[in-house]
């Protein structure tokens, strides 16, 4: 028996834990691979290998028995996830259902999960805009949140590091607020775009229309072949999963590399219920699973752990993570756990159309758009909001097919289709104020049937968030104007908070323990073996899509627990 | 051919197998819609004829030739809501009678020209009855998916507008339009 204890202890004993295999997960696992750690990285859900199970990846359109379209009796049973717009018969697999892991909505609120190997860095937009000090110094200038305890000159290497080895395709737009990165060649603009860049850029200084910096291969095809992965081919159709490994996602670039250096130990249907905390050595020492499938329950233990299960489930792990030290939960002894919560504002969208260019239309595919970085409240605070909003910029040659008539006369016009106008679209990505009332929280009765007590969610839109839509779609519509579109049309749709799938807060940074959570070096203020680097340390949320910054914030992270951690 | 040899050897390089195509497309889906939707044989006759009246076969082949008859049944089962799947079941079964009493003439009953006439008299009518309102839904809505059918089939995406699952790096923001080029909504 105590043999048999000895060897299972040594079994179950690594240099570090991961829980969460996604964006921010992966990339700490790979750090501490490629550093010499034994790794353990934790996945609550299946196991997705890279290649071996994208059931989709290879399939024509017209092999999908509904073209696409998702059935009316799944779409009826998952009101919340059927919200999102990649949850569709290419994807659908790789999404959480809404009965399998239910959660209260105290107000409404669309939980988009993904809960596999590699989480939701199968399914992202790919999105990778670096943040600026505008952004770190934001809490502090405007007064809405504690400061930030960071700032991009700290960051700036660790983003070129992240970058590198992602492979992003950006231009240097020389932008102050949203700085250039290590890039591989950009993918252009759309002759629409150029259009309207030129526009902007001549009638409101300071404004800038730019290419979206992606994360996909477009170039040192050398460099990526190491990592098995290859020039993007511009399917655009990401979310099924790329044979390439054309984008980044952990699934073809940082858990393989991981699983190379031979220090990697990948888990799966592995429900992490609490962070293990140790009164007497006054530490956290290892974490308690349940395997979803047997409901065994099993320690494991290291040194060092980082907590990078997403957002909400970070706040649900460490809420649920009590001792005798922590009877609110690990690290929790300002009660701030779980507040502060906020998103991303993505509700305002506005069309038009351009008769020009009429001589032009677009050749070939590409995996990203047009982008206009926030220009409102930038170098100083000018609006009635706090903050500001960017702008996704999309303008296409439209394609006309005229599907009226029967028989003869319907084959003819559907096989003429011609070329309308250039179709000019644009989203709002709007930066939205974290407050104590928004937050979650552990509900004392109702469980899950890992017997984990289900999330309690208390998030919604403010009046800076309604004042943020309406100027988006005011200063929109006025610049499409100037440009000479017709047909202008702007749009609030109202959707539910957590549709923009970029949740974040709960564990915010910050420098002072009374009023956060986690430290400078992301470490809880309380427990410095554990590691916070996914969205819940966000102190403040930017416009930018937060996942590159959340790989920076892992590297960086796992630097610093090899330097101080033993 | 030496681009396609070329991406090949590129997928092999990056993933191996990758790229040999899956294709698991399910007959048990169709029997399902008939079964579930309780089609009778001359429904399913009625339904065909419908289908190959919106797109016949011309120097092209028609949406009957490709199954698509079968794609609308998929998707009545699958993809309407439970009120809309019954307004749909109504005009199928009530179809024929409707155009008996409205034409004079059985809609299965009708030669190729007749048939595409009426049925574009009631797409294009004002319904006035119960009568006609079922059947123009059901007629908008079977052209609906007799369109998507077609033009999402194997032999428009590659024979007609072709579609490229891997379209390759190259992307032209402002490519000069070549006058009398055929424009192809897949491209």
């Amino acid at each position: 028996m105590a043999n048999l204890n000895i060897k299972n202890k040594q079994e179950n004993t690594y240099g570090a834990i991961v829980i969460g295999s996604g964006m921010s997960g992966g990339f700490a696992a790979k750090e501490l691979c490629d550093k010499g750690v034994k790794t353990l990285v934790l996945e609550r859900g299946r196991s997705v290998i890279h290649n071996k199970d994208y059931p989709t990846t290879n399939m024509m359109p017209w092999e999908f028995e509904h073209r696409g379209q998702m059935p009316e009796d799944i779409q009826r049973e998952n009101p919340v996830v059927s919200r999102c717009y990649a949850f569709r018969e290419d994807a659908a697999h790789f999404f959480v259902k809404d009965k399998e892991h239910p959660y209260i909505q105290e107000k409404p609120f669309d939980w988009i999960r993904g809960y596999q190997t590699g989480g939701k860095s199968l399914l992202w937009a790919r999105q990778v805009q670096r943040w600026s000090d505008h952004d770190f110094e934001g809490p502090a200038r405007d007064g809405f949140a504690v400061d930030w305890p960071i700032r991009y000159k700290e960051l700036a290497p660790w983003y070129s590091y992240v970058e590198k080895f992602v492979g992003v395709a950006g231009f240097h737009d020389g932008i102050p607020h949203l700085p250039d990165g290590e890039f591989l060649p950009g993918i252009e603009l759309t002759a629409a775009e150029e259009y309207f860049k030129s526009i902007v850029e001549q009638k409101y200084p300071g404004r800038n229309v730019i290419s979206g910096r992606c994360a996909h291969i477009t170039g040192n095809a050398e460099y990526y072949a190491k990592q098995g992965r290859g020039i993007c081919q511009h399917r655009t159709i990401c979310q099924r999963g790329c044979p390439f490994g054309g984008y980044f996602s952990s699934n073809s670039a940082s858990l393989p590399w991981a699983q190379r250096t031979g220090n990697l130990t990948l888990k799966n249907n592995a429900v992490v219920h609490s962070i293990i905390y140790d009164d007497a050595q006054q530490k956290a020492t290892g974490v308690r699973v349940i395997d979803s499938n047997t409901k065994e329950v099993t320690e494991y233990l290291a040194p060092i752990i980082f907590v990078n299960a997403s957002a909400l489930n970070t706040n649900l792990i460490l809420l649920n993570s009590t001792s005798k030290r922590f009877p609110n939960g690990l690290g929790n002894d300002n009660g701030l756990m779980g507040k502060y919560v906020a998103f991303h504002n993505y509700r305002g969208g506005v069309s038009g159309e351009y008769d020009g260019l009429k001589e032009f239309t677009t050749e070939g595919k590409r995996p990203t758009s047009g982008y206009m970085p926030r220009f409102r409240n930038v170098d100083k605070q000018e609006t009635k909001f706090l903050r500001g909003y960017a702008a996704g910029i999309h303008g296409s040659r439209s394609k006309d097919v005229n599907y009226s008539g029967t028989g003869a006369d319907l084959v003819k016009n559907m096989m003429s289709p011609s070329y309308g106008p250039w179709r000019i679209g644009s989203h709002m990505m709007g930066e939205t104020i974290p407050k104590e009332s928004n937050y979650v929280a552990l509900d004392t009765d109702k469980k899950d049937e890992w017997g984990m007590p289900q999330l309690k969610v208390n998030v919604d839109y403010d009046q800076n968030d309604l004042d943020m839509i309406q100027d988006y779609r005011d200063q929109l519509a006025e610049m499409f104007d100037a440009a000479g579109f017709k047909n202008i049309r702007t749009w609030d749709d109202e959707r539910r908070p957590g549709l923009d799938i970029h949740e974040m807060g709960g564990v915010r940074m910050g420098h002072d323990p009374k009023t956060s959570l986690v430290n400078k070096h992301h470490q809880l203020h309380a427990c410095q073996n554990v590691y916070v680097t996914d969205g819940a340390c966000m102190t403040s949320t930017g416009t930018q899509n937060p996942s590159l910054t959340y790989m920076v914030f892992a590297a960086r992270a796992v630097d610093h627990a090899m330097k101080n951690q033993g | 051919m030496n681009r396609r040899l070329a991406l090949k050897q590129l997928a092999l390089a990056a993933g191996g197998l990758a790229l040999i195509p899956s294709c698991d497309f399910s007959e048990e889906k169709v029997l399902a819609a008939y079964d579930e939707l309780q089609i009778t044989e001359s429904q399913q006759k009625l339904l065909q004829k419908l289908v190959d009246t919106i797109i016949p076969k011309t120097d092209l082949k028609g949406a009957t030739e490709l199954g698509v008859h079968d794609f609308v049944l998929v998707m009545a089962n699958d993809c309407m809501s439970a009120e809309e799947q019954k307004q749909f079941l109504s005009g199928l079964k009530g179809f024929d009678d409707y155009t008996k009493k409205t034409f004079g003439t059985r809609f299965t009953k009708m030669d190729n020209a007749e048939a595409e006439k009426n049925v574009n008299a009631i797409l294009e009518g004002k319904p006035t009855s119960n009568g006609e309102l079922a059947s123009q839904y059901f007629l908008q809505t079977t052209k609906k998916y007799t369109i998507q059918g077609y033009l999402n089939s194997e032999y428009v995406m590659t024979a007609l507008m072709p579609f490229q699952l891997v379209p390759g790096p190259e992307f032209n923001g402002k490519k000069e339009i070549v006058p009398g080029e055929k424009v192809n909504i897949n491209g």
